[in-house]
């Protein structure tokens, strides 16, 4: 990850430096956020939804990695995971849904325990390929083992909650993400990941506790990708293993981070921002929309690897830079 | 329990596979060993051999074995401007920006399967395929047997390629250390063009044998992927005889997996050997070399 990200270390470009006015600033964007669905058509709640639940994802991928060089190609498990945690508490156990989904995180921390002894031992392109395996060897679980449904997956046999209430739920989702987000890429923590990522062992011989550092941040991530995945769940309504476990909820948030920045800090936000409006124009031809996100993939990262965030970075540090000398 | 021939019988159809398994890890196998290249796109090499045997047949009615060598050279040819106008540009940026152009391509590509030749699965039609080879208790599809052979055979000439010839001397060198090798006048660059089309050849040509053999559609590259990772971590990375072992030993592996569990364990019991592999094994199947 050390060449994709190099350059990558969070720079604050935003003229509003103090960090009252940015809590102030947050918080009133989640307010405006949960009256939103007050004022907008369904329509736009709906995209909404999606848009906010793959912020949560990209930010999760992000902090992988864009800041522990974790490339994860594992998402689904966990998404998946999360929705067959949340629906099977639902129907079995009559769990409200803020329960259920707090389970669904839960539940994406142990597995992230438990899988950690095997995973962390991979480094790099093995790690990712360990995280593939995973995703696929979960799915054929589930499909396979009789108490999932097998195929066809399960229902939900209580009301849904209706869209404006599940946009809320999403929004506190954000929420969270977006204070551990806050927490894990401003303190101490983000240094230390990033030590890691540069270089393990150069960061271990330094006395860096690398694997408790990726631990935490694997925890963290995986939390969240459950419970996002538990909360499309109860969306759907209904879960089958090749839509909870499918490589798009791999695919997507990978791409989101890279079209908007790998390991930069608002490249979630703005990647899935403009990957759910290509999807919303190509909603016709969804082979067409993966096959255009590759192209994507590969024209950015031969040309600008730090994503959008990165060339638009690039363009406010050249128009700042031009009074003064200009550095290298 | 069930009866004796059946066992056996599974048990020669999981070794008789487990060849062809080999043969489509082998691509990946050395893409790996020599270019340090995790090739996600490999499972949809595979899937184009298979579409390749698939449209020579329709077309021109050529047998897809008889068209094997000429399936291998389009692969090749197709490896080649990838290599050289996706790859090359990305050197010297780390392995990862070369895995990913290589998931971006693996992407489109299952995409255009779909579009172009729809979602249906598919299966190349030979009368080899559906008769049996009978021997006392033992029957087993002909083609289990052809394509187990003709695996074996290239397996073999890969191996003696690299461990025998001038050029395997110079593929060797440029996968141990690059950088003194390009400095004793080895073209490292040309050794990874080559091995990259070397190992899109292979790709293709088991493609083939699996689309004779079994059947596929267009996204199932990705499980072919995985299950050639396993068969990499179980053979050792890099030593294209041990691909054939790990090959044959999976294989063999999953029919008992597919006989005593039910068929759709399959490649569950494949992938769970995968990831206990990799979590024993501290260093990953890299391990000898890293």
């Amino acid at each position: 990850m050390t060449v994709l990200t190099s350059q990558s270390t969070p720079q604050r470009t935003i003229s509003i430096r103090s960090p009252a006015i940015r809590i102030v600033i947050a918080c009133i964007a989640f307010a405006a956020l949960l009256a939103a669905p007050i004022v907008l058509p369904t329509y736009f709640v709906e995209i909404g939804f999606k848009l906010l639940i793959y912020i949560v994802l990209a930010e999760a991928w992000n902090l992988l990695a864009g800041y522990g060089g974790l490339v994860s190609l594992g998402t689904s498990s966990f998404f998946g995971l999360g929705a067959y945690v949340t629906v099977g508490l639902i129907n079995q156990a009559g769990a409200g849904p803020l329960q259920a989904l707090a389970a669904s995180a839960l539940a994406g921390t142990a597995v992230a325990i438990v899988m950690s002894r095997g995973l962390f031992r991979l480094r790099g392109l093995y790690f990712t390929v360990g995280t593939l395996a995973l995703a696929e060897a979960l799915r054929l679980f589930v499909i396979n083992v009789p108490w999932f449904g097998g195929a066809t997956g399960l229902f939900v046999t209580v009301d849904l909650p209706e869209i404006a209430a599940l946009f809320r739920y999403a929004t506190l989702l954000l929420a969270l993400a977006a204070l551990v987000m806050a927490l894990a890429t401003g303190s101490r923590f983000s240094v230390l990941l990033r030590a890691v990522r540069d270089d393990e062992d150069a960061a271990s011989q330094v006395g860096v506790r690398a694997f408790r550092i990726k631990l935490a941040a694997f925890i963290v991530a995986s939390a969240l990708i459950a419970s996002a995945g538990g909360l499309q769940a109860i969306k759907l309504g209904a879960i089958e293993p090749y839509g909870s476990f499918g490589l798009q909820w791999s695919v997507d948030p990978l791409a989101i981070v890279i079209i908007g920045g790998l390991g930069m800090r608002f490249g979630a936000m703005v990647g899935a921002v403009f990957f759910v409006a290509i999807g919303e124009l190509l909603a016709d031809y969804p082979e067409l929309h993966v096959a255009i996100t590759g192209v994507t993939l590969i024209l950015l990262i031969r040309f600008a690897p730090r994503g959008i965030c990165g060339l638009a970075e690039a363009a406010l540090r050249r128009r700042g830079a031009a009074p003064q000398e200009a550095h290298p | 329990m069930p009866a004796l021939d059946v066992i056996l019988n599974a048990l020669i159809s999981g070794v008789l596979l487990g060849g062809m398994l080999a043969l489509t890890a082998l691509g990946l196998s050395i893409i790996l060993g020599v270019m340090r290249l995790v090739n996600l796109a490999h499972g949809e090499f595979l899937v184009a051999g298979a579409y390749a045997g698939l449209f020579l047949l329709q077309w021109t009615g050529i047998d897809p074995l008889a068209g094997l060598a000429l399936i291998g050279l389009v692969l090749a040819l197709i490896g080649y401007p990838i290599h050289r106008f996706l790859l090359v540009p990305l050197a010297g940026k780390g392995p990862e920006a070369s895995m990913m152009t290589m998931f971006g391509l693996s992407i489109i590509l299952q995409n255009l399967f779909i579009l172009l030749f729809s979602a249906d699965t598919r299966a190349i039609d030979r009368s080899y395929a559906t008769v049996p080879l009978e021997l006392g208790p033992i029957s087993v599809p002909q083609i289990f047997v052809i394509g187990f052979v003709i695996s074996v055979v290239l397996i073999v000439a890969v191996h003696l390629l690299i461990a025998r010839s001038r050029f395997g001397r110079d593929l060797r060198a440029s996968a141990d250390q690059p950088q003194a090798a390009a400095m004793i006048g080895i073209n490292v660059s040309r050794v990874h063009a080559f091995t990259f089309c070397l190992g899109a050849a292979c790709a293709g040509i088991g493609g083939t044998l699996i689309g004779v053999a079994l059947s596929f559609t267009p996204t199932s590259g990705a499980s072919y992927l995985l299950t050639d990772f396993a068969v990499i971590v179980l053979g050792g990375l890099g030593n294209v005889l041990g691909t054939l072992v790990g090959g044959i030993v999976l294989g063999v592996l999953q029919s008992i997996g597919g006989l005593t569990l039910g068929d759709g364990y399959r490649d569950l019991v494949g992938l769970v050997l995968f990831l206990a592999m990799l979590s024993v094994r501290p260093q990953g199947f890299l391990g000898h070399r890293a």
